[in-house]
């Protein structure tokens, strides 16, 4: 058996989501104490990386391999799937094909081809002195209030004033949020200001609102990565974001 | 079609990587059109249509080009075609008359059932007409890429705006450019990589051609490669019998020129032609911006009139959106 294991089924749509975000397809690594995936959207533009330790599943055992996956598939099978419910998942070593079996269901779903999916990226290297780290649903609530008025959000850090700060600015409005130390988790003070987009921030948000602690790591133009714990502490997210260009 | 002097050039073209030609490129509208109207289309000849027979192969070809170029870091201003200079009616009626009876021959062609010929005479009938023009110019703007009006020939305004540094290259399958003077002219930009030549498929990489290179290794000026174009035969003339490139190149070395036009083409006046390339008529009237493309317009011009599937709109539409002003995360890995 390539994977054999069975999990809640919360788990898996909290981790099926945090990939579907970004993108709809992906190489999913199985190894003996973890499976984990690192994609990157058509545009280039974004990057999540998943990783779900043994102790996330109620069961687990795989061996060394990598699976296609079709996340848009995975999305839809999850709607029949009702919350407390447990999950097996199982791929044979020698068979294209994922089991997932529920409440009495038994899917066989057929995998991707992984030679025509996207390779991995490496990991990026890029080094974002900033740090700021508070509640996902804070996050998604600044992530909302921006994009009524815009397209696009600067994050920034400012030491001085020893403040997180967002700000976003419309045709005809702006709108200003600065977090200070009482209302962060903590903060690494060093200036940091980037712009990014909030159609990628969105959905990434919306994701990221169940978390109750998102670590924020930003630069000056640079990417910004945001890093979460799901599955109770046994499996980590992480989405890197590229910058627009600031001024026109 | 345009000027075949591509037996003096070819030592001067230089392969390239997609990664080099990051910047503006101005594309020759008109020339890319025909291309897509000529290539896009069915085993039997039948372009892509919608559900009332408009054609729109022209479409899926800007579209998906042009997508391709945001992507690979090149944002295109496409060029059209203005009034033709009076000289090139004659060529113009002659293309027409091909086109004509290109056009009888695929129906015969699908009549016997012949796929091949049907295909070939198919091609050879596109023709890019007001209803391709104006279509492909509204989804131009409503992709936020920029288009210019020529007041003449299209490769000379390109070639205009990449003398004046509003552009780093024109893209042309045609060499006019260079007798236009264009600095650079780059070929083959086909999202395939793949091109159809006289009715076989090859595969084809992007390439280059410097104008300054190619006139210092030929040892001649622009005028003089203005002046082989003429006797090898332009889109304004027919040219000398019997003379290709290299002997072109000789006579005009050896200031030949005007004693052969004289014997070979008695009466013929070539001045206004080379006074054409040299000083096409051309404009400093345009902008180039290249704004967020208009989504909801796309998908109800694309798909709501034209029949596109949605889906396929939308990740064109996606891919577009994301390039305009956003940075990728190649230059951090």
């Amino acid at each position: 058996m390539m994977l054999q294991a069975t999990i809640d089924t919360e788990i898996f749509r909290e981790s099926i989501d945090a990939i579907a975000a970004l993108v709809t397809e992906c190489r999913l690594h199985t190894a003996e104490d973890h499976i984990m995936t690192r994609a990157v959207d058509t545009a280039n533009v974004a990057m999540v990386s998943l990783e779900l330790k043994r102790d996330a599943f109620d069961s687990f055992s795989a061996s060394a391999g990598e699976l296609g996956l079709d996340i848009g598939k995975m999305k839809n099978i999850l709607g029949m799937m009702g919350r407390g419910d447990t999950l097996a998942l199982n791929v044979r070593d020698d068979e294209r094909k994922l089991e997932l079996s529920f409440k009495g269901y038994r899917y066989s779903i057929a995998l991707l081809d992984v030679n025509t999916i996207r390779r991995d990226p490496n990991p990026p290297t890029t080094e974002l002195p900033g740090k700021a780290v508070l509640q996902g649903s804070a996050l998604y609530d600044a992530i909302k209030a921006a994009s009524v008025i815009s397209d696009k959000i600067a994050l920034g850090i400012d030491p001085d004033a020893m403040t997180f700060y967002m700000e976003a600015e419309g045709d005809t409005d702006h709108i200003r949020l600065a977090l200070g130390e009482d209302e962060l988790v903590t903060l690494h003070p060093v200036a940091a200001r980037s712009l990014f987009s909030l159609d990628y921030l969105k959905d990434m948000g919306r994701v990221m609102a169940r978390a109750p602690e998102v670590e924020v790591h930003l630069g000056i133009d640079h990417p910004v990565r945001f890093a979460f714990e799901i599955a109770d502490g046994n499996g980590r997210v992480e989405y890197l974001l590229a910058p627009r260009i600031e001024a026109d | 079609m345009g000027v075949a002097i591509r037996d003096i050039l070819v030592d001067c073209k230089e392969a390239l990587e997609w990664d080099a030609l990051s910047g503006v490129a101005a594309v020759d509208a008109n020339n890319a059109l025909y291309q897509f109207l000529s290539i896009i289309r069915q085993p039997d000849g039948t372009p892509l249509m919608n559900a009332e027979g408009r054609i729109t192969s022209h479409l899926s070809g800007i579209l998906f080009r042009t997508v391709n170029f945001m992507e690979r870091g090149i944002r295109p201003v496409y060029v059209f075609d203005g009034t033709p200079p009076v000289f090139k009616q004659e060529i113009v009626e002659q293309r027409r008359e091909v086109r004509t009876r290109a056009g009888e021959a695929w129906i015969e062609a699908l009549r016997v059932g012949d796929l091949a010929e049907a295909y070939r005479q198919a091609s050879a009938a596109s023709r890019v007409d007001s209803f391709v023009l104006e279509s492909s110019r509204e989804l131009l703007d409503l992709m936020g890429v920029p288009w210019v009006q020529a007041p003449s020939e299209g490769e000379a305004q390109a070639a205009h705006m990449a003398q004046k540094g509003s552009a780093g290259y024109a893209v042309s399958q045609d060499y006019d450019s260079l007798l236009f003077g264009s600095p650079v002219l780059v070929r083959n930009l086909t999202v395939s990589g793949r091109r159809r030549v006289r009715g076989r498929t090859i595969t084809v990489n992007p390439e280059r051609i410097v104008l300054a290179g190619l006139l210092d290794y030929l040892g001649i000026d622009r005028e003089q490669l203005v002046e082989i174009g003429i006797l090898v035969g332009t889109d304004y003339n027919p040219g000398v019998r019997g003379i290709g490139g290299k002997t072109a190149l000789k006579i005009v070395r050896n200031g030949e020129f005007e004693a052969t036009i004289e014997e070979k083409l008695p009466g013929f006046d070539p001045s206004p032609i080379k006074e054409f390339f040299l000083h096409p008529p051309v404009t400093d009237d345009y902008m180039l911006e290249w704004s967020a493309p208009d989504g909801d317009g796309l998908i109800e011009m694309l798909s709501g009139r034209y029949d596109f599937a949605e889906e396929r709109v939308r990740g064109a539409l996606e891919k577009l959106s994301a390039r305009t002003k956003q940075k990728t995360l190649d230059r951090w890995f």
